[in-house]
């Protein structure tokens, strides 16, 4: 473990360490941006070798565990994976559980489940969507009803990302049908082998099932499980950390793709193509602005500034920015597009039609679209 | 403001510009200065001389205030806020780079005149229409003697002094061409923005030495910078404009009553201004980056296109949809919202247009990896 205050260092010494330290030890095998996610035994691996080695939980305050480093150098971390080509890590736990427990939770909520976070032991997932709650989640349904010390709860979640290999859940689940649909909803913890529930991986567009419906029938969650209280899980729901809702709007997946779109380009012979450089030079520069924005932003959310209207605009601009390139990686490689597996060629084993498939989701997950759109016009117009 | 930050200088040059041009800018402003003759008011340029406009970027011994690139540029923003036509970036930045890296008693008695906002100077250095970055002069200083031929030249008018960029027997030069001058020929035509542009026929014109501002390598990087630095100031105009006919389009919407609601609670229409409020923000994020890349010399990276892309793109597509959603009023000439988008027109087109931007910045990003 390093012991050293990692505050302490320059930025530039802190960001040296950190790459080195990904230079000698991150897997060779994952290094494949966009189309990789750690997942299960990956991505305990990852959370225990990062812990060991001092790196785990950046955003975490120190009297639970983490680093509690600056926002300014979370944001440095993000750089280098980005620059490393790192894989993607949901790390459910870490970055939307921890939170929640740390201003809501009981002090044995908290020592209970923190450190097997911290070490990789624990894997969470977030059930939050359901088949008739999705962009207005607050009209979820799965009930819990008191029994004993028990809650008793019974329904069904969807879109539950990587619930196969997680080993507990945080669940919102319906306490209250009788006030407004936000003031009857609590927040609950449960492990994954508890009897009456049930996971069925959902097969994605990507090839991938690692989106999973979760059953819940007659599900008995002890009532120790409670985080924050009763009929206040739509409040307790919003506590994030650090650099989350930045992350969100951040032009990585945007800028990897258009590495992409650049190296197809260049070994198809498309340089010269009038066509194609219009649009890649278009492409260009919403990657560029929106780094720009996102740069000029991170460093207001450093001195404490936070514009809540232009992060929502910021992911809604990012997505859209992916969305468009992998359109156009599609474009550029042309008859191959049909393709089931059409890869750049030997030397990268990226699957571009996964590149495309991964975009699509990306502006439905973490609040629509058009959610945001909306939140942003309240936020900017007023309320309508 | 939200993630935009001013310095203290830069917010108290904005604050003085608010003030300033809640009076002498505006719509009312834009149309005396349009139905103007000469395109240009210089009771008001006199005036903003005083408050040290003209001379931002002038030495103090000619009577400049000496300051950077980064101060002018919320100025620059307030000013395309306002709609103001007046020569800030031709004349304040442009020919005030050329002038404060200008050698000689007659770049001194042009840079003195500029401060005190006695006249604006223009300088002439295009020679087609259109286009991105700075290309070989074909007009030719050789023995004392100008001829060639430049076009677009801007801001021009009767009273304002000539700057003109061409190659000289050791490399490029800057002279300062009296427009009365025997051999100089001028056709002007108006702009958009109410001001009057000059193509400029040089027959064989005699300049003398001591008309010479700058030459050589000095000559070629203070051309560099005048262009970079205006290119840059242009956008942040740009930009303020496409702002302020945001806001001006988001009152008449607030106002406007159709089908028993104003037509700002629809939300087809909610997020279309989204998307334009978010064009905008990227704008003022691009147009900021290229500023600090300006002022660490980095010129010729994708900052300074990308900047003028996206701030000619966010004003054009603010103009399209600020009609729209003004409805045929919008399509009047009373509505001042056809002055925004006139006003757009020449600013996005002059200094290179958006799609010739987009092509530069890719291309200066496919050419910097190898670097």
């Amino acid at each position: 473990m390093m012991t050293q205050d990692l505050n302490l260092l320059s930025n530039d010494a802190f960001r040296a360490r950190w790459r080195d330290w990904l230079e000698q030890n991150y897997p060779a095998e994952w290094r494949i941006p966009i189309i990789r996610r750690l997942a299960g035994d990956e991505e305990r691996r990852w959370h225990r070798m990062t812990y060991e080695a001092g790196w785990r939980a950046p955003a975490w305050p120190k009297q639970y565990g983490g680093l509690g480093l600056s926002l300014e150098k979370q944001l440095i971390l993000n750089e280098e994976m980005e620059r490393h080509r790192c894989a993607r890590v949901l790390d459910s736990g870490g970055v939307l559980l921890a939170p929640v427990l740390m201003k809501y939770g009981t002090d044995a909520q908290r020592s209970r489940y923190l450190p097997a976070i911290l070490r990789g032991e624990d894997l969470w997932c977030q059930g939050y969507s359901e088949p008739n709650a999705g962009s207005d989640l607050a009209s979820l349904r799965t009930s819990a009803v008191r029994d004993g010390e028990a809650f008793l709860v019974n329904g069904q979640k969807i879109w539950t990302t990587l619930a196969g290999c997680a080993d507990r859940i945080f669940v919102l689940v319906r306490t209250n049908k009788e006030v407004k649909k936000q003031a009857g909803i609590s927040f609950l913890l449960a492990d994954m082998d508890t009897p009456g529930l049930t996971v069925r991986p959902i097969l994605n567009l990507a090839d991938e099932d690692e989106l999973c419906e979760i059953f819940f029938e007659n599900v008995r969650i002890p009532a120790e499980n409670l985080v924050g209280a009763l009929d206040q899980g739509w409040t307790v729901a919003k506590a994030l950390l650090g650099d989350e809702r930045i992350s969100n709007g951040a032009p990585t997946l945007p800028r990897q793709a258009f590495e992409v779109l650049e190296q197809l380009i260049e070994t198809r012979g498309l340089a010269e193509d009038a066509g194609v450089t219009d649009r890649a030079a278009s492409l260009f520069c919403d990657v560029h602005d929106l780094a720009a924005l996102h740069s000029q932003v991170a460093d207001a959310a450093i001195r404490g500034e936070v514009d809540n209207a232009v992060l929502g605009m910021m992911k809604v601009l990012a997505t859209e920015a992916f969305q468009n390139i992998s359109e156009e990686i599609l474009n550029v490689i042309d008859e191959d597009a049909g393709l089931q597996t059409p890869t750049i060629g030997a030397e990268s084993p990226l699957d571009l039609r996964k590149i495309y498939m991964i975009a699509r989701p990306s502006t439905i997950y973490a609040g629509a679209s058009e959610v945001q759109r909306n939140i942003v016009s309240n936020a900017l117009m007023g309320k309508s | 403001m939200g993630w935009r930050t001013d310095d203290e200088l830069q917010q108290m040059l904005r604050d003085s510009a608010i003030a300033f041009l809640g009076d002498a800018g505006g719509p009312g402003h834009f149309r005396a200065v349009r139905a103007s003759e000469t395109g240009f008011d210089a009771d008001t340029w006199r005036r903003m001389a005083e408050l040290g406009w003209t001379g931002m970027l002038l030495p103090e011994k000619l009577g400049g205030a000496e300051l950077g690139l980064s101060a002018a540029l919320p100025l620059a923003e307030e000013l395309g806020r306002a709609l103001a036509p007046e020569p800030f970036v031709a004349s304040a930045i442009m020919a005030g780079t050329l002038l404060a890296r200008g050698a000689g008693p007659v770049a001194a008695a042009l840079a003195t005149g500029l401060a005190q906002g006695h006249q604006s100077v223009t300088l002439a250095w295009q020679e087609r229409r259109g286009g991105v970055g700075i290309p070989a002069f074909g007009t030719r200083l050789a023995a004392g003697r100008l001829q060639g031929a430049k076009v677009h030249v801007p801001a021009w008018h009767p009273g304002s002094a000539l700057l003109v960029a061409a190659q000289g027997d050791d490399g490029p030069v800057v002279v300062a061409v009296d427009p009365s001058a025997s051999g100089v020929t001028l056709v002007v035509a108006r702009a958009t923005d109410g001001t009057l542009t000059a193509d400029v026929v040089f027959d064989d014109v005699r300049v003398t030495a001591d008309a010479v501002i700058v030459e050589g390598d000095a000559a070629r990087v203070a051309l560099e910078h005048a262009i970079a630095r205006g290119t840059v100031a242009l956008s942040a105009q740009l930009e303020g404009l496409a702002k302020a006919l945001w806001h001006e389009t988001l009152a008449y919407m607030q106002q406007r009553v159709q089908f028993g609601g104003a037509l700002s609670e629809f939300q087809a229409l909610r997020h279309r201004m989204v998307d334009l409020y978010s064009q905008i923000e990227l704008a003022a994020a691009s147009w900021r980056k290229a500023a600090h890349c300006v002022e660490e010399g980095k010129l010729w990276g994708p900052a300074v296109p990308a900047a003028k892309a996206r701030c000619s793109q966010a004003a054009q597509e603010m103009g399209r949809w600020a009609i729209q959603y003004h409805g045929a009023f919008g399509y009047t000439d009373e509505a001042d919202v056809g002055l925004y988008v006139h006003c757009a027109l020449r600013w996005s087109s002059w200094l290179g247009g958006a799609s010739a931007h987009r092509r530069a910045a890719l291309m200066a990003h496919r050419g910097g990896k190898g670097a």
